[in-house]
């Protein structure tokens, strides 16, 4: 989704413009105004995501899977998720002998949050939300930091996949109970999913994650109450028959539309039930209280090692971050402009605390709108891309934390291609280009009007450079615009915008949430209106291409098409950043995805001689 | 003047409907679409739709403004867009109070130190003291607020480590310091010049020479005559200030971490939330027609002169 989510309600106050949360900007999600980042601003914020702080590694080891190849059943050649998966997560904390598991029990995290929209993982679409909700419910399979294992089982224990690759059959762990106690079978899954498909629901998503399911589109249509494909076999074990072989699917299943919630709770709570919601995660919600705080407790009924934190203290209620940091008010934060020198000064005791956060999987991009002129011209679209020198701009504007970018797909993700020809910095090919184009005489040009979403004033500086580039080097000249959030989403919904910046973040690890969701004729979130017919044949075959090598290969044809037809000028693959982590804090980090999981933080007790 | 006074109360609906019409209004022209920023970017058109319909959106406007009317005459304001299922009031009642609080210990601030220090310098009129302090107040007026509060909060709670830097418990705890006096202070600049010109006005009367000359002392004479008589004026001038007392304090709000009804205002906006901004529309345009109220039957009261007619 739209990365980073944006616009800043800070920015438009001016008073912690430079300070963002220390939520990270995730990458899930779509934004929302309540986080503190404008997306296409982020390479200049400081950005707050997770680094992996530096004694996360033995914890972070830890999550190593085995998706092994396996044979199940007779006549079904399936992918077994192995039971080493199990413990995934556990299997640092058993390397750590009781006495030390007791030592780092204990202790409450603080830190500055927003409001989440939804604790309901159904209707859960923005960042806010969804880093609540992956501390509160669970699914099936979640996602990891290991970007060779991108996703490892849950609650499920393993899982079979027939071989036409449209019946999935889950086995769940046993034993397994939600938050308050009470036992969670194969069920509790199907009720969940159906749930969430019900028009009452309204759940905004549901088609886009589960609607590969047999039967659950025509809830979500207000034709059935139950979907065909999804079948309880016994208390363990769900089987369920989506549409056709889909090998994204069960990267899907780590979003929260598709955690199991508890039907007691949802049905006796009424449309506020999720003030008290019943879970399958690491912590439960002991008290929210709008605008002011949100506590989370350990889940002791979690299915595996409980968390190491008593509670989790998200302060809802604003305040200058940076002091309250100093202050110890709060135990990490992003690092404001203004501080960030003194900060990094190394003769500065904070400096100390600084922990370096890698770039998280983020394209930045300029977007085209192919049907409005002057970009309705691919020549030049491509005179624009290759008048940018993003290395220069990298350098010179951002001190080199942004990682310039040639195509969609970040490096570190599934199907990166490292091959892929970018349309780099060719001053002169620009100028062919453009002479080529049916814009090669300035008096032909249109008026071009370059929007972007926030509220702070001016656009990032690096979009006055790109800007400055293309007038130097071809003669067009732009005139910014800028719009908050809401207006923004509006304006590119309707494709009403000729020229635009934005950020986008993968959604599950599959290269399908670049290439497929913004690229292809018919998709929703396609706003470019670009239509290639090459390419939506080469995205609906590797739609249903069971052989992983051969999907990557798929969408990175695609990729190359969409690079070449100049859509967009990709500009950065992330930025790294650098954020203050109390010193007493270990574990704090995020999923290459941009989210964070708190069950392995802990805090180091304060020593009293 | 009873009926001057049942008559400002029977105009006062008449103008609430009216400020009520010209903020729904707003709504319904404003770019954004409460619908689409609920269900998010990734949404489906449809998806869209089935909210639009659930909140009313596709109505006609008149036919909206007439349902949320009627309900909030029952005393119902709605649930709020942005968080589903909560009553508009019992969203904004713990931020009001929260809000009303700190203005109210913010505005004693203000007058403990704006009267005293206007009495002062009146009595001063004429040496360096008097235009030295003014100036020293009408600077500190001057400073932006989002100077002064990172100011104080790195000397009094980073520095001296006295204060808490964010937070809320209540306008009798350690939290409220730091925020009244930076609301406060630079307020009493304001009360200051009132009080000042006031009782330069009453140091001119006779009865304050008669005083004299009947051989009081100087304390009796400041305080029984000059101080009393030059407050009066200031009283009617509270009474417009009660309006304020709801009102947020928006980056004063933000910056100390005080969730009062600012922080929910503005995201009310970004958020499109219809109902939560109209009924805080309302709210304020009760405030200010009460307070304007008030303020005129104030007036009567202490000038006889000044007689309201019906």
């Amino acid at each position: 989704m739209i990365a980073g989510l944006a616009v800043a309600v800070m920015f438009a106050i001016g008073c912690s413009a430079d300070e963002p949360t220390p939520v990270p900007p995730t990458a899930t999600s779509v934004p929302e105004p309540t986080a503190t980042q404008v997306p296409t601003k982020a390479p200049e914020v400081q950005r707050t995501s997770s680094g992996v702080a530096p004694t996360a590694t033995a914890i972070a080891a830890a999550t190593s899977t085995a998706v092994a190849e396996a044979t199940a059943s007779a006549g079904e050649q399936a992918t077994v998720v192995a039971e080493e998966t199990a413990t995934a997560a556990s299997q640092a904390v058993e390397d750590v002998d009781d006495r030390e598991f007791d030592a780092r029990r204990g202790g409450v995290f603080r830190l500055l949050g927003s409001d989440p929209v939804t604790f309901d993982p159904a209707l859960t679409t923005d960042s806010t939300s969804y880093d609540i909700t992956l501390q509160l419910f669970s699914g099936l399979t979640r996602l990891t930091d290991d970007p060779n294992n991108p996703i490892v089982t849950d609650l499920a224990e393993s899982f079979t996949v027939s071989s036409d690759g449209t019946v999935y059959r889950f086995v769940l762990r046993e034993g397994l109970v939600f938050s308050d106690g009470s036992p969670l079978t194969a069920f509790d899954f199907k009720w969940s999913w159906e749930r969430a498909a019900l028009p009452e629901t309204g759940s905004p998503i549901v088609k886009e994650f589960l609607g590969d399911i047999v039967g659950i589109n025509d809830i979500v249509e207000g034709n059935a109450t139950s979907a065909e494909g999804i079948t309880v076999i016994d208390d363990l074990t769900l089987e369920v028959k989506i549409d056709s072989p889909k090998p994204y699917f069960i990267a899907k299943l780590t979003y929260p539309v598709t955690f199991v919630v508890n039907r007691d709770n949802v049905e006796s709570g009424g449309e506020t039930w999720t003030e008290a919601p019943v879970g399958t995660g690491p912590f439960v919600l002991k008290s929210y209280e709008i605008g002011v705080s949100m506590v989370l407790e350990r889940n002791d009924n979690y299915w595996d090692t409980p968390a190491f934190l008593d509670e989790v203290h998200f302060i809802l209620a604003g305040g200058s971050a940076m002091a309250m940091y100093e202050n110890e008010e709060i135990h990490v934060t992003g690092i404001p402009a203004a501080s960030y020198e003194r900060v990094t000064d190394p003769n500065e005791q904070l400096s100390q605390e600084v922990v370096d956060v890698p770039a998280e999987f983020v394209t930045y991009y300029i977007g085209f709108n192919v049907e409005q002129a002057p970009f309705d011209d691919v020549h030049f679209r491509r005179a624009l891309n290759y008048a940018v020198d993003k290395e220069l701009i990298a350098e010179a504007v951002l001190n080199n934390r942004a990682k310039p970018a040639y195509g969609p797909i970040p490096p570190g993700f599934v199907g990166f291609n490292p091959d892929l020809e970018g349309l780099r910095f060719n001053a002169e090919r620009a100028q062919e280009e453009l002479a080529m184009s049916k814009y090669a005489d300035p008096e032909s040009l249109p008026r071009i009007v370059f929007t972007t979403p926030g509220t702070g004033g001016s656009p990032p500086t690096y979009l006055l450079a790109v800007a400055d580039m293309w007038a130097r080097t071809l003669g067009v000249e732009v005139e910014f615009q800028e719009v908050e959030w809401a207006t923004f989403l509006q304006e590119i919904d309707n494709y009403r915008l000729q020229v635009f910046s934005l950020a986008w973040s993968p959604d599950y690890p599959d290269p399908h949430t670049f290439v497929d969701v913004l690229f292809r004729s018919d998709s929703s979130i396609n706003q470019t209106q670009y239509a290639n017919a090459e390419v939506d044949a080469l995205l609906d075959e590797a739609t249903t291409e069971p052989d992983p090598a051969r999907r990557v290969q798929l969408y990175q044809q695609a990729e190359q098409i969409i690079v070449n037809d100049a859509v967009w000028v990709p500009m950065w693959w992330g930025t790294e950043g650098k954020i203050l982590v109390n010193r007493r804090v270990n574990g704090f980090r995020i999923s290459p995805l941009g989210s964070y999981y708190l069950k392995d933080v802990w805090i180091e007790k304060q020593i009293d001689f | 003047m009873l009926i001057y006074i049942s008559r400002r109360l029977l105009w006062t609906p008449v103008l609430l409907f009216v400020a009520g019409l010209f903020i729904f209004s707003l709504g319904s022209v404003a770019p954004g679409d409460p619908a689409e920023l609920m269900a998010g970017q990734r949404a489906d058109p449809e998806a869209i739709a089935r909210i639009r319909d659930r909140l009313g959106l596709d109505d006609p406007f008149l036919v909206q403004y007439t349902r949320y009317a009627a309900n909030a005459l029952k005393g119902d304001f709605g649930e709020s867009y942005r968080y589903r299922g909560r009553d508009v009031i019992e969203l904004l009642g713990p931020k009001l109070l929260v809000s009303l609080e700190l203005n109210i210990v913010s505005y004693v601030v203000t007058l403990l130190i704006g009267l005293p220090l206007g009495f002062w310098a009146a009595m001063r009129q004429g040496t360096w003291k008097d235009p030295t302090m003014t100036t020293f107040m009408l600077l500190v007026y001057a400073l932006p607020v989002f100077f002064t509060a990172p100011f104080l909060i790195l000397v009094f709670a980073l520095w001296l480590d006295w204060i808490p830097v964010s937070g809320w418990s209540g306008m009798f705890s350690t939290h409220a310091i730091l925020p009244a006096f930076t609301i406060g202070v630079p307020g009493a600049f304001v009360f200051m010049r009132y009080m000042r010109a006031s009782t330069l006005d009453v140091l001119g009367q006779e009865y304050v020479r008669t005083a004299h000359g009947k051989g009081m002392g100087h304390m009796t004479v400041n305080r029984r005559h000059i101080a009393r008589n030059a407050l009066l004026p200031i009283v009617t001038i509270l009474g417009f200030s009660l309006a304020g007392l709801f009102g947020g304090s928006l980056i004063v709000e933000l910056i100390y971490g005080i969730p009062g009804v600012s922080r929910l205002a503005l995201e009310a906006v970004f958020q499109r939330d219809y109902p939560v901004l109209t009924t805080l529309t309302l709210l304020g345009a009760t405030m200010l027609a009460v307070a304007n109220l008030v303020a005129d039957i104030m007036y009567s009261l202490i000038d006889p002169r000044i007689r309201l007619r019906a």
